[in-house]
């Protein structure tokens, strides 16, 4: 029998009217890895982020040998054997490397308010030695490593002090070979000193290979644990994906031409750090999906399209070799843009819904060089009732609206401008299902009248339901595209982007 | 043969790291100097003269000391001209009635306790540092007038040690090491560094963000009650101020506080902070030398405060700066 080292218990979360994680009971034993594995938004990060206190607990709770664990941030929780390798940089500029391993831990070292540097310095090198990484000086800057040596520093902060919990989320694609080496290297350690590793990726192979055993979450629901001796990595997809289209709100059409006209070509484009070497073309009246893992960089398409990349280079050119390369000439040349983050980028917020409609159209409702209120409340007004924006009047500030009626002003303002190419970025991320169904046909009507769309999104559903082309990305670059077809599924998409 | 080298890297790098930024520092004086001497041979540069540069710039670089702790954090206090104005008059005043011990309690309370204040406020009301202590400054002042019924305070020639060597060199010293003592040798500064770095991950870390706000803030003002008698001293007199007139002795410590933030990587920001109220203290002197009018000083102040923030600050590319 084996032995359960944590056992979660009807944990929930939710995020407004997004239900993350749903009563997910699961126990992780003693001396095994563990792979956590899910498409985007399956919840397996906010699952993890509960357990290391990064967020709260809806309700149910953490069994940590036998206790339940109650912390509220990370460095209690290590206190408590449960320690974290996070996505993202975890370790902080302008501290030593010493200091990093020893952040929140620092008192051991202190006597009297003096902090004894001297013996930190020396147990993080006697550290960094034991783990290999001579080549690392404990009392050097963390700024003088790159990512790839940050993140061997993060494995001894996570493990020095041999947790009875090790997550790893998704750490591996930021490393070369080697670096996963040593990493694997720990995992395989810590597992055989009797503790536990829950190892989150998408690289599917890699979790064969390297785990005793699989969860897989879907939509925030715990589906199945398997050994990973027992399954393929095509058992695991179908474990991964099961939704069937829902014809209620997509397209039901297939098959219709799109027209050959190009009114929007994407040459060679590049941004440092986010997207590599793309090219594609965007047709008269087409939908244009792009989908692909959360940071894959789809998102950064959107922004490269619309002129609102940082260092971008290749080209972005309208049909008539207009060139797009700031965000005043997107606009003058009819390009819409919808970011995905809704209120930092999109809307002005603390604004009225009529001011944020006619942000773009000002000089259009200009009359003799004076702007009046007028003009602009029946402008606002006649876009916002087409969509059905739900609102008092079009004088009530934007922050008093939902996500939905925030996103449909967003799309009045665009409307409003008679924009021919829209980019959509992630259109209905924490929007219910009645606005969703709005704005999905407003996208089919949008496209009947010739308009083109790009949608970018982490939702296959939506891209497989909505549009006619979806362009599929990884790392990067552009890695599939698949056209409209009632046969595509969500496990073609995924075998494309992880 | 390739562990070897590998051994070895971080050795160079450490060299540099220790002492590049000193070297360069170092050199910008001698630059420095040797402008000002070519265009004023007779009025700059002797020995002497460059002693009296020196003792100015000891005043402001403790103040650029306190706040370091403030700026590492990515906050400002705009508030230290104030504090010195009130400090310095109290210290005038208690010098009067307790010699040597009110003019070096009275001013380090009183720069704590503003300190505490600017920290309580700012943690409270969360709205922006500069907000606050520009707010508070105007009420600091306020207190100088009250304090003083608009008289000059003048401090007896018998309390002014401070304001010559070997005294005030010797204050200033211990200014300096304590502060290096603080960032080096406590939490206090590795949780200031930790949340001017990330403050999200910081408190993932179990550091508590708001309390060392607060304790940035005392330090902060501490650091300016010492100034306050070094102020007090060297000038030996002090007006009360109103209307934000003690704002233009923010820019001169706020100077030496950006010369440490741009070395920090050099690992000695207290050093920088010291040669670079030097190299400050030098350019204006080298103006009065070359017989430029006090206005030209105030462009050459504000040019060279923008060019430091500049050259030290380095902006995400499209963060919304306001």
């Amino acid at each position: 029998m084996e032995e359960v080292i944590l056992r979660a218990e009807n944990v929930n979360k939710s995020f407004g009217i997004t239900h993350a994680v749903k009563d997910v009971t699961l126990p992780f034993n003693k001396g095994e890895i563990r792979g956590l594995i899910g498409e985007n938004g399956s919840g397996k990060s906010t699952l993890m982020s509960m357990l290391l206190g990064i967020y709260s607990i809806d309700s149910g709770k953490f069994i940590l040998d036998g206790k339940e664990l109650n912390v509220n941030n990370q460095v209690e929780a290590n206190r408590n054997g449960v320690s974290i390798i996070v996505q993202e940089m975890g370790t902080l500029s302008g501290l030593t490397v010493a200091e990093n391993i020893f952040l929140g831990n620092e008192d051991r070292f202190v006597k009297f308010g003096i902090k004894n540097t001297t013996a930190m310095n020396r147990e993080a090198q006697a550290l960094l030695d034991k783990y290999g990484f001579n080549r690392i000086d404990a009392t050097m800057m963390i700024d003088n490593y790159d990512f790839e040596d940050r993140k061997l520093i993060e494995i001894v902060k996570a493990t020095y002090f041999d947790p009875k919990v090790l997550v790893i989320d998704e750490t591996t694609t930021a490393l070369s070979q080697s670096g996963r080496d040593e990493l694997y290297k720990h995992m395989n350690r810590i597992r055989d000193e009797g503790n536990t590793v829950i190892f989150i990726s998408h690289d599917l192979a890699e979790v064969i290979k390297y785990t005793n055993s699989i969860s897989v979450l879907r939509d925030g629901v715990l589906i199945d644990t398997v050994q990973s001796s027992d399954v393929t990595e095509d058992d695991l997809k179908k474990l991964m994906v099961g939704r069937v289209l829902d014809d209620r709100y997509y397209r039901t059409d297939y098959g219709e031409a799109v027209s050959d006209d190009v009114v929007l070509s994407v040459k060679n484009v590049s941004v440092p750090g986010e997207i590599k070497n793309m090219s594609f073309e965007l047709h008269k009246g087409e939908i244009l999906g792009i989908g692909g893992l959360s940071e894959c960089g789809m998102h950064e398409v959107g922004k490269a399209v619309f002129g609102a990349s940082y260092d971008r280079t290749g080209e972005v050119t309208l049909a008539d070799g207009t060139p797009i390369n700031s965000i005043t000439t997107a606009i003058k040349h009819s390009i819409a843009y919808a970011s995905k983050d809704r209120d930092n980028e999109s809307l002005v917020i603390n604004d009225s819904i009529s001011d944020n409609i006619c942000l773009p159209s000002m000089d259009s409702l200009r009359v003799n060089n004076i702007l009046l209120n007028k003009h602009l409340n029946e402008f606002a007004n006649k876009y916002a009732k087409l969509i059905s924006v739900k609102m008092v009047d079009v004088n009530q500030f934007v922050s008093d609206l939902s996500g939905g009626n925030k996103q449909k002003v967003v799309l009045a303002r665009w409307i409003g401008k008679n924009s021919d190419i829209v980019v959509l970025d992630s259109p209905t991320r924490g929007i219910d299902v009645k606005v969703k169904a709005d704005i999905y046909a407003l996208m089919s009507e949008m496209k009947k009248q010739g308009k083109s769309i790009i949608v970018i999104s982490e939702e296959i559903m939506e891209l497989l339901g909505m549009c006619d082309r979806i362009l599929v990305m990884k790392d990067g670059a552009l890695s599939g595209e698949f056209m409209r077809s009632p046969t595509l599924t969500e496990e073609d998409f995924i075998a494309k982007m992880v | 043969m390739s562990l070897k080298e590998s051994t070895q890297k971080p050795k160079t790098n450490k060299f540099v790291n220790n002492y590049l930024g000193i070297i360069l520092l170092l050199l910008l004086v001698a630059v420095i100097w040797a402008i000002f001497k070519i265009l004023a041979p007779g009025n700059f540069g002797s020995p002497d003269k460059m002693l009296s540069y020196l003792q100015s710039s000891l005043i402001y670089a403790v103040g650029g000391c306190g706040l370091y702790f403030i700026c590492v954090m990515g906050l400002f206090d705009f508030s230290i001209g104030a504090n010195v104005v009130l400090s310095s008059i109290l210290a005038c005043v208690f010098a009067q009635k307790f010699g040597y011990a009110g003019l070096i309690l009275v001013p380090i309370i009183c720069g704590t306790l503003i300190g505490l204040l600017n920290g309580i406020v700012y943690i409270k009301l969360h709205i922006p540092s500069m907000i606050v202590t520009v707010g508070l400054a105007l009420i600091y002042e306020s207190l100088s007038v009250f304090a003083t019924q608009g008289q000059e305070q003048i401090l007896q020639s018998a309390n002014c040690a401070f304001g010559t060597y070997p005294a005030n060199l010797i204050l200033a010293l211990c200014a300096f090491f304590l502060t290096a003592l603080i960032i080096k040798y406590t939490k206090i500064g590795t949780y200031t560094y930790a949340i001017g770095s990330n403050e999200y991950v910081a408190k993932n870390m179990g550091v508590s963000v708001n309390k060392y706000k607060v304790v940035a803030f005392v330090l902060c003002g501490f650091f300016v009650g010492v100034m306050s008698i070094l102020t007090i001293s060297y000038g030996t007199s002090m007006t009360a101020a109103s209307s934000l007139s003690s704002m233009g002795r923010n820019f001169t410590p706020l100077m030496g506080t950006f010369f440490g933030l741009a070395f920090r990587k050099y690992g000695k920001p207290i050093t920088a902070i010291v040669i670079g109220e030097f190299i400050i203290s030098m350019i204006f002197n080298g103006f009065v030398a070359i017989g430029a009018p006090s206005t030209v000083q105030n462009v050459v102040t504000g040019a060279a405060l923008l060019l430091i923030v500049m050259v030290t600050t380095k902006p995400v590319k499209g963060i919304v700066v306001k």
